[in-house]
């Protein structure tokens, strides 16, 4: 007995030494760098008198107080803002991947200042505040809205964030390529830059972080409600969806003034929280006040690093912290107990419909988009259908862009498919396994490393990108192999550093920029007759190989203890769907970029069809993919002639709300 | 020694180049080198601003320039003209449109990382190498503007857009020389927090040399010649002029206006601010001559 109290003891204080070393360690280190950057700057017998007087015709004596100390504090509030926020999300969605980029804040808070600075830039005179919270509130709001059927469930507020943020990044990433020199604010502001110009944004950001604070645990009691069942914590006397909605109002908020602030700094609200878990906060008290701390240090020292490293221009904070969280959370995520809800399929359809029929409807109205899309076009004087004799000229220019959007759009409704089901979440996407991510990468250093960016050595760059992200997301402890949602969060990973790489990429000013743009867009720009053979074979070896793993994806969803009584080697099924979907992922990414909506909609749409059984459902995703994309691509030339929309853009844009709709009209 | 002993070669390649494109000019264009008895002037498309600014320097109205709102936003002078038809975005110019204009000439710049072969099925591409690192860009305007003479049969438009851009300068330089030299920082404002700076590789460095002033930005720059910065770190020009370049929108310059640090840099504080009119940093002799006027007034 006593054994057993002393080993708990020890345990517990060993658990409070984890905390201290985890905020400790890097705030001593970040500690150190600042004295050293300070008594470069100012002799340390002048730094107090000369933050009470400062001498402003001493250029060292204004650095120190207008530009030095506005960044050490803002680095702090902003880190602290964002564990805070992050766990509040994280408490309140009961969802260890929340943070504000997932439940859609971020994506809304940047569009809205991305169509305040290119089109109303006088909104902005009075300052970014107001415009970041009315677009994070309301991207936030219609998440909500859209996650209110199913009593704000988890899985239903990811799922509907993903959806909202994807329109809302593509909004913006549209009207960024369609304003390409007057981006250029926008792109900086995007990396998240800590640099300060003299100390408003300071003072008007710490308000906020208090008021928020003392707010966020006033809600602590009602909120650790929420670690019960929703009945459980009802019958305790609290509204679970009330009690949310507080947390949300008070996390939107503050990461929207982050968002004003700074710009969007990736990964902090998502790994603050959870190296606090890991280092062993249990409670919500504790996490609440250690996830601030973990989240101020960690941006302080990422900050300072990056004042350190020898490079001719800035590199964002923002964009620092991704390269040292996505390492960090692939080297905790083996620890990582991830508690997934499993909510069911977010769209069930109450109809059944016989498979055949609706391919083979399907296969006539492919034939016919894919004829119209290449006879149909625009020329300088208007509409135009193009003769025989016209078509041998422009068949060079139409046909490969429509394999592409064809190919790609099919191969990714069939990934979608097969990620649906193996991993049993509705939100499962090419994109979040992170091949995608992998592959923009790979892309996005080969951009940096040399000067002459050629198709074949992008196809290259991407591929090992993708080779290498593939092998950092299958993990290889023998617990638990490939376990589904692992794969999710390294894929998060993975895609959040690539993010933050394209993010500082566009904040360069370099020139060729273009080219990226147009590929992270999804863009069929550039497809050759070779991209499209390459697209085509792998396309048609996927359909007929997938064909053969029905049985499997038929029993896959039903959990994994169904799944092994019914006879299934888990690992073995497992690689090979792997296999089967990150190689067609990455050619699909490396021809149409990676947005990749489409894998996300297609297995829904066809599942609302009716089609629920394994099989049709794979087939009609790839019919539906299919047809999303070549429509996109084809309205994408004509819509804004001779400009061109992306076809992944416009995919995103139009199928976004389309989807929202739907989940609106399937709420219960 | 080095740089001497490569001079003649980088002198005589042109010539023959020049020789030879002028033979394939002539041919492809249906010109018979001489601009004077051609039937009609040669129907030009261009892919992005750099190659448009040289071919409208050149006294030839493009039938088509990418993204033409954003030329006449950011480069500015010298103008396109009317009936200029707009190709679509920089990235991603129409190649449908391309085709129905049937061009006589493409022409591009290096590096933009367009695919060439596209445009090749529907004309001849000429192609600009810029900041290859292979000369300055200065240097490297005029070779090309040679060039680009030759393959459209204006060897004396350019000889005489070479010529009159140093003279100009030369002039300018005249101007500066009566005058107290202080060193100047050229720079461009995008948010209110960052400068562009630019210096060494630049195409503003290259003018800045020749009209003997000091770029007051010494410190190393990015592959396009400019370093993006913090602007604390402006504190390390002193008093120096600092020239920024037009547009900054009014937001922008609403919120630099009401920085506590932007006001007492030193720079800012002794009054030496001037703004001047767009130029495209990444243009050819057009843009120099544009800067180097622009400074002259400012």
């Amino acid at each position: 007995m006593t054994i057993m109290q002393s080993t708990a003891g020890h345990r517990a204080r060993f658990k409070a030494g984890m905390l201290v070393a985890l905020v400790g360690v890097p705030a001593v280190l970040a500690a150190y760098l600042t004295a050293a950057g300070l008594l470069h700057l100012l002799p340390a017998e002048m730094w107090w008198q000369s933050l009470a007087v400062t001498d402003f015709a001493d250029p060292r004596q204004l650095l120190y107080r207008h530009a030095f100390l506005p960044r050490l504090a803002i680095s702090l509030l902003a880190g602290a803002a964002l564990g805070l926020t992050g766990t509040l999300l994280q408490q309140v969605l009961r969802n260890p991947l929340a943070e504000p980029t997932t439940v859609g804040t971020n994506a809304g808070a940047t569009v809205g200042l991305t169509i305040a600075t290119l089109y109303a830039p006088w909104i902005l005179e009075q300052g970014r505040e107001w415009v970041a919270l009315a677009g994070g509130a309301l991207s936030t709001l219609a998440v909500l809205a859209l996650a209110r059927g199913r009593s704000f469930s988890p899985v239903a507020i990811i799922m509907s964030g993903l959806v909202v943020s994807l329109t809302c990044s593509s909004a913006s990433a549209l009207l960024m390529a369609a304003n390409r020199e007057y981006s250029e604010e926008l792109f900086i502001w995007q990396s998240g830059s800590l640099i300060q110009n003299g100390d408003a944004v300071v003072l008007g950001f710490a308000p906020w972080l208090a008021v928020a604070g003392i707010a966020a645990f006033l809600l602590l009691r009602p909120l650790r409600l929420l670690d019960l069942s929703d009945e459980g914590a009802e019958s305790l006397g609290t509204k679970p969806v009330v009690m949310r909605l507080a947390g949300m109002t008070v996390a939107v908020a503050l990461s929207s003034m982050v968002v004003a602030a700074v710009g969007v700094i990736s990964f902090v609200a998502l790994a603050a929280p959870a190296l606090v878990r890991l280092a062993g906060a249990r409670t919500l008290r504790q996490r609440m006040i250690w996830a601030p701390l973990a989240g101020a240090t960690l941006l302080w020292l990422t900050d300072r690093l990056v004042q350190v490293l020898p490079f001719a221009s800035e590199i964002p904070a923002g964009v620092a912290t991704a390269f040292l969280g996505a390492p960090l959370l692939f080297l905790l995520l083996p620890k990582l107990r991830t508690s997934p809800d499993r909510g069911g399929t977010m769209l069930a359809s109450v109809r059944r419909r016989s498979g055949w029929t609706c391919l083979l409807v399907g296969l006539v109205a492919m034939a016919l988009l894919l004829c119209a899309a290449l006879v149909v076009g625009r020329s300088a004087t208007g509409w135009h259908v193009a003769s025989a004799a016209e078509l041998a000229d422009l068949l060079p220019l139409r046909a490969p862009r429509i394999a592409i959007a064809a190919c790609a759009g099919m191969m990714l409704g069939v990934v979608g498919t097969l990620m649906q089901r193996m991993t049993g979440n509705p939100m499962a996407a090419p994109e979040v396994l992170g091949i995608s991510g992998g592959a923009s990468l790979g892309i996005l250093l080969l951009f940096i490393a040399t000067s002459d960016v050629n198709r074949p050595a992008m196809i290259a760059a991407g591929l090992v990108g993708a080779l290498v992200s593939l092998a950092m997301v299958s993990p290889t402890g023998p617990r638990q192999p490939l376990a589904p949602d692992r794969l999710l969060l390294s894929g998060v990973a993975v895609a959040t550093m690539a993010s933050a790489f394209s993010a500082v990429m566009l904040a360069s000013g370099d020139p060729r920029l273009d080219t990226l743009i147009g590929w992270l867009s999804g863009s069929t720009y550039r497809a050759t007759a070779a991209d499209a053979t390459i697209a085509a074979v792998t396309a048609t070896a996927l359909l007929a190989i997938v064909p053969l793993t029905s049985r499997w994806l038929e029993i896959l969803p039903l959990g994994e203890s169904a799944s092994r009584g019914l006879g299934l080697g888990l690992f073995r099924v497992r690689v090979v769907l792997l296999v089967l979907i990150s190689v067609p992922t990455t050619i699909a990414t490396l021809v149409i970029g990676p947005l990749s909506f489409v894998g996300l909609m297609a297995p829904h749409l066809a599942r609302m069809i009716g089609l629920q059984r394994a099989l049709p459902q794979l087939f009609a995703s790839a019919m539906l993919g299919g047809m999303m994309l070549v429509s996109a691509d084809w309205a994408g030339r004509m819509l804004i002639f001779p400009w061109q929309i992306p076809a992944g853009l416009l995919a995103a844009l139009v199928g976004g709300p389309y989807f929202m709709v739907l989940m609106w009209k399937g709420r219960q | 020694m080095v740089t001497g002993a490569c001079r003649p070669r980088t002198q005589l390649a042109p010539l023959t180049r020049r020789r030879c494109l002028a033979g394939l000019a002539a041919t492809s264009l249906g010109l018979r080198g001489d601009p004077a008895h051609a039937a009609r002037p040669p129907r030009i498309a261009c892919l992005e601003w750099t190659s448009a600014e040289m071919v409208v320097s050149l006294g030839i109205g493009p039938v088509a320039v990418a993204d033409t709102k954003g030329y006449r936003d950011w480069v500015a002078g010298p103008a396109l003209p009317a009936g200029c038809l707009d190709l679509g975005s920089r990235g991603e110019p129409n190649l449908e449109l391309l085709l129905e204009l049937k061009p006589d000439l493409i022409t591009g710049a290096y590096g933009y990382g367009l695919d060439e072969a596209p445009f090749r099925r529907i004309a001849p591409l000429h192609t600009v190498p810029f900041y290859d690192g292979t000369e300055a860009p200065y240097r490297q305007a005029e070779i090309e503007t040679l060039k680009l003479g030759s393959q459209l049969g204006r060897e004396a438009e350019a000889q005489r857009l070479i010529q009159a851009t140093a003279t100009a300068i030369a002039q300018i330089r005249e101007q500066f020389s009566q005058r107290a030299k202080q060193p100047l920082a050229v720079v461009s404002m995008f948010d209110d927090r960052h400068v562009r700076v630019y210096g060494k590789g630049s195409l503003f460095q290259d003018v800045l040399d020749r009209l003997s002033l000091t770029n007051a930005w010494t410190a190393p720059t990015d592959s396009w010649g400019f370093s993006m910065l913090g602007i604390e770190e402006l504190v390390a020009i002193g008093e120096a002029r600092v020239i920024s370049l037009d547009p900054i929108p009014p937001h922008v310059k609403i919120r630099i206006d009401q920085s506590s640090l932007w006001a007492n840099l030193p720079c800012i504080k002794a009054g030496n601010v001037r703004t001047i009119p767009p130029v495209w940093p990444f243009g050819g002799l057009a843009a120099a001559a544009r800067f180097a006027t622009f400074l002259a007034w400012a």
